[in-house]
């Protein structure tokens, strides 16, 4: 008797594609949960973790934001290897507006953030019309660049950086400010995808050529996801400026680089839910690696490729499988 | 010499082949007459284990699984489960639909990266013989085959299959995309094929009208089940075909 692995979507998805969804409490909670879990999840984890956790928890939300502001360039055709671009202009911005001029955080953070997204669009312009590796190994200098003009010129503090920089109200404020801006950027980022303009951005993602026929200028959509993505990017620099109370060379580090496009490899592209889901992962991962020592980054970059080997979808998309449909074994029928 | 048994192809629900059963004789020009999404494509990965391989990469990516069951026997050997490098060995070799080509490399380096396998003198004898097939080819010699024309480079992704001398050649769709006058030169080019190395070849194709006439027996498949047989000769008076295929 041959038999085949059948999938099919789950009577509950079926039931709660349209209207009818409203006629049960079941219907709407499957709908409703998957949604309501970040946002429970944030608020219930600010509570209850240890003054340590919550500061893991704050960068947690910093990569998660840098993986959503990577997913969305890549949903638009440029793979970026830079988010230390994004990350260090934010920093540097919020530091100098706050040391030199005396700026509060309230002003800093905002202004670095839109200033940010600017210059990083700018900066990136020229090489808007490349693709691919070419696009990503341009992202991947001008980080590496930057820290070397810091460091030679000796602006901005040189290799000591600025420090004594104005710190956030209370630990509190710290929490929730950067909650409610992963959560704002997450929800905005997939609503934004669902809209017309995040059809052209996947549009040019797909076929750019297509787009172009279409009469539409690709290079301006594409400066415009730049700036969101580096806008967002920016804001998780002046935030973490101003937690730490301290910017220098490392907001540059190749760290913020890898490690937000490693949380969105493992999650899952193409989603934003995959990569807040693996920076939610791999950040708490590598803090509980860190009683290992040297063996830390053994043990993670084994992680890493276990993951990439076994599931190359990402966890969220495989999650997402499941929780939609089902299978089973069905006769081949003659 | 080729034998198709029962093949079954499932692309997640979807039914690509439904027990399809044909075979190909030796020396034969064979065509599997169909029109567009009625599986030739998936006939022609399936028969040169191309499949094998796409099976493998959607289930490591979870997304839709392919389904085979039924039996490919070639000279008489099961190769249902052959890796589609052996089959090459084995001397099936498939040109792809769409004239897929090293863009990079000029016409010469994609002539001999297919003929990899060869001895330095045959793929100088058989270089020769696909420039004598295809004249067109030999003044583009050094050429980048990304700046060929749409039909040169269909000229070259067939030559690119005849130059490992296979002992069955399958063309998928190899008419899509040239002029009339392409087409016709490039359906005489396979009948001298046949008559001068006696290769067995084994055509997919939805322009029935120029392939017709050169083929010794047809198949016509419709949503993956075959519907009708018969000799070339036979196809071309069916009314149904005549309907279907020509607009008479």
């Amino acid at each position: 008797m041959k038999k085949r692995k059948e999938r099919i979507d789950r009577g509950i998805k079926v039931r709660s594609e349209d209207i009818f969804a409203l006629c049960s409490w079941r219907e709407m909670l499957y709908l409703s949960s998957p949604r309501l879990l970040p946002i429970v999840g944030l608020l219930v984890l600010s509570f209850v973790l240890s003054l340590y956790w919550q500061k893991v928890l704050l960068s947690v939300s910093v990569i998660a934001l840098l993986a959503i502001s990577w997913d969305l360039l890549a949903q638009s055709g440029m793979v970026s290897l830079g988010q230390a671009l994004f990350f260090g202009m934010g920093a540097y911005l919020a530091a100098i507006m706050n040391h030199y001029w005396g700026w509060s955080p309230f002003l800093t953070m905002p202004m670095a953030t839109i200033l940010g997204g600017l210059f990083c669009t700018v900066l990136l312009l020229p090489v808007l019309r490349l693709r691919g590796i070419y696009f990503a190994m341009v992202t991947l200098i001008l980080p590496i660049m930057l820290v070397r003009v810091i460091e030679a010129t000796r602006i901005f503090g040189g290799t000591e950086g600025i420090s004594g920089l104005t710190p956030l109200p209370s630990r509190w404020f710290e929490l929730y400010i950067i909650i409610v801006a992963l959560l704002a950027a997450f929800f905005g980022f997939r609503r934004l995808m669902g809209s017309d303009f995040g059809l052209v951005l996947k549009g040019i993602n797909d076929n750019d050529r297509s787009v172009m026929n279409a009469g539409i200028n690709i290079y301006w959509f594409k400066a415009q996801a730049l700036f969101i993505a580096g806008s967002v990017g920016a804001f998780a620099g002046a935030f973490m400026t101003h937690v730490y109370m301290f910017v220098g060379m490392p907001v540059f580090a190749l760290d913020y680089s890898i490690l937000p496009i490693a949380a969105a490899i493992v999650g899952g592209t193409g989603t934003f839910a995959g990569a807040m889901f693996g920076a939610f992962l791999l950040v708490p991962l590598s803090e509980i690696l860190r009683g290992l020592g040297g063996l830390r980054i053994v043990f993670y970059g084994l992680f890493l490729v276990v993951f990439i080997v076994a599931l190359p979808e990402g966890i969220f998309h495989y999650i997402q499988r499941k929780y939609h449909q089902f299978e089973r074994w069905v006769e081949v029928e003659k | 010499m080729l034998d198709i048994k029962n093949l079954m192809v499932f692309f997640e629900n979807a039914l690509a082949l439904n027990d399809l059963s044909m075979m190909v004789n030796e020396g034969e020009i064979v065509g599997v007459i169909g029109s567009n999404s009625a599986g030739k494509t998936t006939l022609m990965n399936t028969v040169s284990g191309l499949i094998i391989d796409m099976k493998i990469k959607e289930q490591r990516k979870g997304g839709e699984r392919i389904t085979v069951y039924g039996q490919i026997t070639f000279q008489g050997e099961d190769i249902t489960d052959v890796k589609p490098n052996d089959r090459v060995k084995k001397g099936i070799v498939l040109s792809r639909e769409r004239h897929p080509i090293f863009p990079e490399s000029d016409v010469m380096e994609n002539l001999k990266i297919a003929g990899h396998m060869k001895k330095m003198s045959e793929l100088r004898e058989m270089t020769e013989y696909v420039f004598q097939l295809f004249p067109a080819l030999f003044d583009l010699k050094k050429r980048r085959a990304g700046f060929l024309s749409g039909g040169e480079q269909q000229m070259l992704a067939i030559g690119m299959a005849l130059i490992v001398k296979p002992v069955l050649l399958l063309l998928d769709e190899p008419l899509l995309g040239l002029s009339p006058h392409l087409q016709s030169a490039l359906v005489k080019a396979i009948k001298n094929l046949r008559s001068e190395s006696g290769i067995t070849i084994l055509i997919t194709e939805q322009f029935a009208r120029p392939v017709l006439p050169i083929i010794d027996r047809g198949y016509v498949i419709e949503n993956g089940m075959l519907t009708l047989t018969g000799t070339g000769a036979e196809l071309m008076e069916n009314p149904e075909i005549k309907a279907a295929y020509f607009g008479i």
